[in-house]
């Protein structure tokens, strides 16, 4: 049972912070959008990048890719 | 070729094809126990030996397999999610070669009979610390990335990796106390009792944290980019995160209902068992209902297939598994085939199955191919595994209410009616039906190796592009 | 290449494509239809940039591109005048940061489309849009790039971005949201975290527990309470304060007593050793409390995105005149206009300010002040109004109002005061809490003194139980609850209710006013019969066309269609017509009377009236009926209506036979016609002297009187923002039918707040006496308060499903 000289503290100690990791996503704007992320991750296009059809496309991303660096 | 501009997918190639070896290899010794337990002649000396492969097997099957995937998928999404490369090749090297070491020593020692002791965690002490400094770099790898994200918001997949990663290490330094005694052989830092509560907040949480969070965020990303649509609530999904993770670090003592635990810590762990059915279900609804509208998707492609199966299979075993917590259907099921039926729904129905599907949307995107070898072989795979699931889990159930009845049945004059190995023997068949859908679902694993090779041969190895997408403001 | 026939779509915005035209858009390997040059430039740069994953993923099409006039891109370089920027944009060193609404918005993949654009410019270092709202954040470095190139770059994929300057009342805003939540979301942690606590002593009963667990339980407890007494309850203790300066009991002040009272308490027992220990009850009032608080503020503020549209209406910019009467213009922004300046307004522009008509002729469209859509003509000596869209030709405006002092501004004021305005039943049932309260207060004193004199241990106890199980947690809930699952559902039905009080109100109405033009009919003419005189219709409809292609004039749109004809020396003549050169042939088109003077040949025997002619100089060629279609749910809404038992009423500006010949055609039986505003306001407010309770169904501004005069007002969407945001309430998509449905809910309502009220107090009389006589342990009582308020909010939440018929 002496377990829970160790177990209940962690857990007080545990939910301060997660309690701060709340405060510091809820000020740091991570739920003003909650509609928004959801439809971002659709718009990553991860498919293989040789078989894309435009080839012009892919040409033009590198350019300019290329040019903010 | 410039580091920073493609991400590091070498990394999570390694970790996904290991994850699909490492599967083949734990079910296989899960069928060769299953079989051990019908055909005791099986038991080839000690080193073979039921007692030692039984910890192996699940080892191999959570950690080795459950856990090769999910670092292959979080490393592979919060690269995506985040626009930007891991934060190390190194570091992330070393996960990957670490990983593997640890696995392999589990491999060795185990049939050696060299153990903790503890269930999910028997490895001995100098695998332990190898484990703790690979989780570490794991957690710096990841954590890393998400610190020097491109895109301001976290997507909640990253949230669900990250608590994994974070529980689990907290879970792996405290249950892993130990006291060294030689090279090969240490003992618990705790004793009596409170080993077993600190065991069972280990084992419980693990589940919660490795076997449940971290696919959780495994199918908040896979489930809506196979079914080319938005998860079905965002919002629903933030809250179901918070309420998850508050909620199941308390149901650990369920697994101790009937010990010399507390009374009280006993029903504390009912209690809030029962109460994590809700946010468990919240993310089952969210998952499914993503593809409403779509559901016509489900008839053609078999990957989503076993997305939304597993899925509906979490939902289950997350509902039986408050159901089992109740002290008196526990004072039936406990000790039981029960709950090695109700372990199986949810290792093979919802932790191998999102596994599985997850891996047939990785690994072509790995190596530059629009899909799979062969789409007819994934839909074979889906039906022999859902077939291996249910012979699996229906067999069991039988087998452990029947060995509770006939465990607790007593004659008229209060001597019990049935002897032990009575209840073995009215079991018996059941084991073999439970070992025949193991061999199943190992099939079918073989089936994605052949195809998954297939697949690697005919794309080539290429780290895709990060998009040149300006920072989020 | 894809044969562009009529029945083609544009690959753009999915309008038709015209014949013979041939506007091409080549995507990936395909060649596809455009159907005018600007969906053919703005898709080519699209895809020119790399983006042409937004045709693959889009559910929508886009809108119809408009090529940007060279001047308006010149207004756009106006706004990297830092003058200018200081009102939106955020400063530092080189590093600014705006924010920026983008019309045009159909679905996600519009979103993406415009990160990547903007995001994909050098020297833009972030760019994020808020998916709900539209708003994009943009930072970029001062030293590389301009705003106008951001705006630029939006507007060359096809979609407008304008500058958004509210910013600053919106970050106090979503501060106060965020605070909310880091409230609520404190007190619900602290809350589950210390139930785990609890729970297992209530399960195992007094003494089952080793009193060192049991001190260590209550510790973590009172660790895991602290947040919730320091922070999340602070929005209590501040508003009890300040009622109890102003000497007002509230319902915050028992809450304050209560909370304090019971943490204090734990806190001594904790200390001491003996007495009864409740933190669970403090985290789980303070969290319930908290929660039905947030629903009722989400609700209020999603009503207030209404009137976020109305300070678009204003332009940005003018044409000034610095030097009038000389006639050299100069772009300047709109809020460096003052009063006295003159200034030039083309056809089709929007007023920027109030002022005077100095020269010209011309007609403007007030809709958005009047309701009626025709116009109203403007002369030398006219007064224009901010807002209102000039018509056919230009006028030379000196402004005697800008900024805060327009009629607009006034309209925007009054609107945001209505929203902070508290529903009037909410207010009503805040007061019988109040007084309820007070007395509350005085029971749980008097509780407290006369078990101290027969049983000092149980005396704290039972205080806080009394305060804490009669606390009017549930009678507080019972009406916000109710509105806002109401407010969602219609919503949803598509009315959107601006103030709270209009669905208390609607349950009550006895008459329904409609107004005519653009409620019960269409509000823009349409063409309902054409006649046949020297050619037929379709070619006369062909001409027409082609000679108010180019006119604003409202029945100009009646005509809107493709032609294969083009006119040229178009002229407008302002009361009259147009005349102008179609084939080298002079045509005109207007009233009978006006295109008698441009055609020598006979008139036909029998003229329309109000017709519109078409003629060349020898024939007249065909006639047009244009007018305001009824809508065509009208008549049935109606009908429903009057089977409801509500008396309904047409109010019109419109002439007598126009308004009865429409009256008849639905079955109205009350009608006034030819109404000035003060003539419908005194009509209304005889009805209402009569004792009926009027809901008036408009779409005007200038109905404002009467519109708030009316015990409940429906302003109809299809106008302008401004008439939405002036009624109670906006019908979203003009379904008439819909007001039907609303009444249905607003029964509803009515009746579930009253169960609700009535539970509410009778759980509180039953529950008082109870708690005196010391029966109910804090716990319980915490455990009954939440749970009879959680009753409230499930009745409440069968009206998301109500008035589906």
């Amino acid at each position: 049972m002496e377990s829970l000289y160790l177990l209940i503290p962690l857990s007080v100690l545990l939910i301060f912070v997660v309690g701060a990791i709340f405060w510091w996503s809820v000020k740091g704007g991570q739920f003003d959008d909650l509609e928004g992320p959801a439809y971002r991750i659709l718009h990553d296009d991860d498919a293989p990048q040789k078989e894309r059809p435009n080839g012009d496309g892919i040409q033009k991303t590198q350019d300019s890719s290329s040019d903010e660096r | 070729m410039d580091n920073q501009a493609t991400y590091n997918y070498k990394v999570v190639r390694q970790f996904a094809l290991m994850s699909v070896v490492w599967g083949i290899v734990g079910m296989l010794i899960g069928v060769i126990i299953a079989s051990q337990l019908v055909w005791p002649e099986l038991n080839f000396g000690p080193w073979f030996h039921f007692g030692r492969l039984r910890a192996l097997h699940t080892s191999a099957v959570i950690f080795a397999f459950g856990g090769c995937g999910l670092i292959a998928t979080s490393y592979y999404v919060v690269q995506r999610t985040c626009n930007v490369r891991l934060i190390s090749d190194k570091l992330a090297a070393f996960t990957f070669w670490g990983y593997q070491a640890v696995i392999i020593a589990c491999v060795i020692t185990y049939p050696l009979g060299i153990t903790f002791n503890k269930e999910y965690a028997e490895m001995e002490w100098p695998i332990k610390l190898l484990l703790a400094v690979v989780w570490v770099a794991y957690a710096i790898v990841f954590f890393g990335t998400l610190a020097k994200r491109k895109v301001k918001h976290i997507y909640v997949a990253n949230w669900f990796y990250g608590a994994f990663i974070l529980a689990v290490t907290l879970l792996h330094v405290v249950n892993s106390a130990f006291i060294p005694v030689s090279m090969w052989k240490s003992y618990s830092a705790y004793a009596g009792a409170v080993d077993a509560m600190v065991q069972w907040w280990y084992g419980h949480n693990a589940v919660g944290f490795f076997l449940t969070a971290g696919f959780l965020g495994m199918m908040y990303y896979f489930v809506p980019k196979q079914a080319g649509r938005p998860i079905y609530s965002y919002r629903l999904s933030v809250v179901h995160f918070w309420a998850l993770s508050f909620t199941y670090m308390w149901a650990g003592p369920h697994h101790l209902h009937y010990t010399a635990l507390p009374d009280w810590t006993q029903s504390l762990g009912m209690v809030f068992s029962l109460i994590l059915l809700a946010p468990s279900w919240g993310g089952m609804i969210n998952g499914i209902m993503t593809l409403s509208g779509a559901w016509h998707k489900l008839r053609t492609d078999p990957v989503l297939k076993f997305l939304i199966t597993a899925l509906s299979f979490y939902g289950m075993s997350t509902f039986e598994g408050p159901m089992m917590a109740i002290k008196s259907v526990n004072a039936l099921s406990h000790y039981t085939d029960w709950t090695v039926g109700h372990v199986h729904s949810g290792a093979l129905g919802w932790v191998a199955m999102i596994t599985i599907g997850s891996m047939y949307y990785l690994i072509p995107r790995l190596f530059n191919r629009e899909a799979m070898h062969s789409i007819k072989l994934i839909e074979v795979h889906f039906w022999i595994a859902t077939l291996g699931i249910l012979l699996y889990i229906s067999s069991m159930w039988i087998a452990g209410v029947t060995q509770g009845l006939m465990w607790r049945a007593v004659n008229p004059d209060g001597t019990l009616t049935y002897a032990f190995i009575d209840a073995v023997k009215a079991t018996h068949p059941y084991y073999f039906v439970r070992a025949l859908g193991g061999l199943c679902f190992l099939s079918g694993m073989v089936l994605m190796l052949y195809n998954v090779l297939r697949t690697v041969t005919e794309g080539k190895a290429v780290d895709a592009e990060i998009p040149a997408v300006a920072a989020h403001a | 290449m894809i044969a562009t026939t009529a029945a083609t779509a544009c690959f753009h915005c999915g309008e038709p494509v015209p014949p013979d035209t041939s506007f091409q858009i080549h995507y990936r390997t395909t060649t596809q239809p455009a159907c005018c040059a600007g969906c053919e430039a703005v898709a080519q740069s699209i895809i020119d940039a790399g983006l042409d994953a937004y045709y693959a993923q889009r559910e929508q099409p886009a809108a119809r591109a408009q090529p940007l006039p060279d001047e308006l891109r010149q207004q756009l370089q106006l706004y990297d005048d830092p003058g200018l920027q200081q009102s939106f944009v955020h400063a530092a060193e080189n590093e600014r940061e705006a924010a920026l609404l983008i019309e045009g918005i159909t679905c996600a993949a519009c979103i993406w489309l415009n990160e990547r654009q903007i995001g994909r410019l050098p020297g833009v270092l972030g760019v994020s849009i808020n998916y709900t709202s539209h708003r994009a954040r943009v930072r970029w470095d001062a030293t590389q790039t301009q705003l106008s190139t951001i705006l630029n770059a939006v507007a060359a994929i096809g979609y407008q971005a304008q500058p958004y300057d509210q910013a600053r009342q919106e970050q106090a805003r979503e501060k106060a949201r965020k605070s909310a939540l880091l409230r609520l979301w404190i007190a619900g942690l602290s809350m589950m975290q210390v139930m785990m606590f609890t729970v297992p002593v209530y399960l195992t009963g007094e003494g089952n527990i080793d009193a060192k667990w049991l001190l260590l339980l209550n510790i973590a407890s009172f660790a895991m309470t602290l947040p919730v007494v320091l922070f999340s309850s602070l929005p209590f203790y501040r508003s009890a304060w300040r009622d109890l300066r102003l000497g007002r009991t509230g319902m915050d002040l028992p809450v304050s007593i209560g909370v304090l009272a019971a943490f204090i308490a734990s806190s001594y027992s904790l200390l001491t050793g003996h007495g009864a220990i409740y933190f669970d009850s403090v985290g789980m009032f303070v969290f319930l409390l908290l929660g039905g608080r947030y629903l009722e503020q989400a609700a209020r503020l999603r009503a207030g995105a209404a009137l976020e549209r109305l300070v678009k209406l204003t332009p940005a910019f003018a044409h000034h005149l610095p030097d009038w009467p000389a006639r050299d213009s100069r772009e300047v922004a709109v809020g460096h206009l003052q009063a006295g300046d003159v200034v030039l307004v083309r056809a089709g522009e929007t007023f920027a300010a109030d002022g005077i008509v100095l020269e010209g002729q011309s007609a403007a469209n007030e809709a958005l002040l009047t309701g009626e859509s025709a116009p109203v003509s403007k002369q030398a000596g006219s007064k224009v109004v901010g807002g209102s869209i000039n018509g056919s030709s230009p006028l030379v405006v000196q402004i005697d109002a800008t900024g805060e002092q327009t009629r607009l501004a006034g309209i925007v004021r009054l609107l945001d005061r209505a929203l902070a305005e508290k529903p009037r039943i909410a207010e009503q049932a805040d007061r019988i809490a109040g007084g309820f309260v007070a007395a509350l207060l005085l029971v749980a004193l008097a509780a407290w003194l006369f078990w101290h004199w027969h049983d000092p241990a149980h005396a704290l106890p039972i205080a806080i139980a009394v305060l804490v199980i009669s606390c009017p947690c549930a009678l507080s809930l019972a009406t916000p609850v109710a509105l806002t699952a109401a407010t969602g559902r219609l919503a949803q039905l598509g009315l959107l209710v601006s103030r709270g009080h209009a669905l208390a109100g609607l349950a009550h109405v006895s008459d329904v006013v409609f107004d005519k033009t653009g409620t019960l009919t269409l509000g823009t003419p349409s063409l309902t019969q054409t006649i046949p005189l020297a050619m037929t219709a379709q070619d006369g409809l062909a001409r027409a066309a082609a000679l108010e292609h180019a006119s604003e004039h409202p029945l100009a749109l009646a005509f809107r269609s493709s032609t294969s004809w083009t006119a040229s020396e178009i002229h407008n003549h302002p009361g009259g017509g147009l005349t102008g050169l179609i084939d080298g042939v002079p045509h005109a088109i207007g009233h009978a009377s006006f295109v008698a003077q441009h055609c020598h040949g006979p008139a036909p025997a029998e003229l329309m009236p109000g017709a519109i002619y078409l003629v060349d100089a020898q024939r007249w060629l065909a006639g047009f009926v244009v007018a305001d279609a009824l809508r065509d749910d009208a008549a049935a809404t109606v009908a429903a209506l009057q089977q409801a038992g509500k008396q309904v009423h047409l109010l019109s500006g419109d002439r007598q036979t126009k308004a009865d010949e429409v009256a008849t055609q639905i079955g109205i039986n009350h009608v006034r016609a030819e109404a000035t505003p003060s003539d419908k306001l005194a009509y209304l407010q005889q009805l209402q002297r009569d004792g009926a309770r009027v809901l008036m169904v408009g779409d005007g501004v200038n109905d404002a009187p009467v519109l708030a005069a009316a015990d409940i007002s429906i302003a109809m969407a299809n106008g302008v923002d401004v008439a939405q945001a002036s009624g109670d309430a906006v019908l979203l998509e003009n379904r008439l039918s819909t007001i039907t449905q609303a009444l249905h809910v607003a029964t509803a309502t009515r009746r579930i707040i009253r169960q609700n009220l009535t539970w509410a107090l009778g759980y509180n009389l039953i529950a008082l006496p109870l708690a005196l006589a010391g029966l109910v342990t804090p716990w319980l009582a915490s455990l009954g308060m939440a749970s009879s308020s959680l009753l409230v909010v499930l009745n409440a939440l069968r009206l998301v499903r109500s008035g589906a018929r």
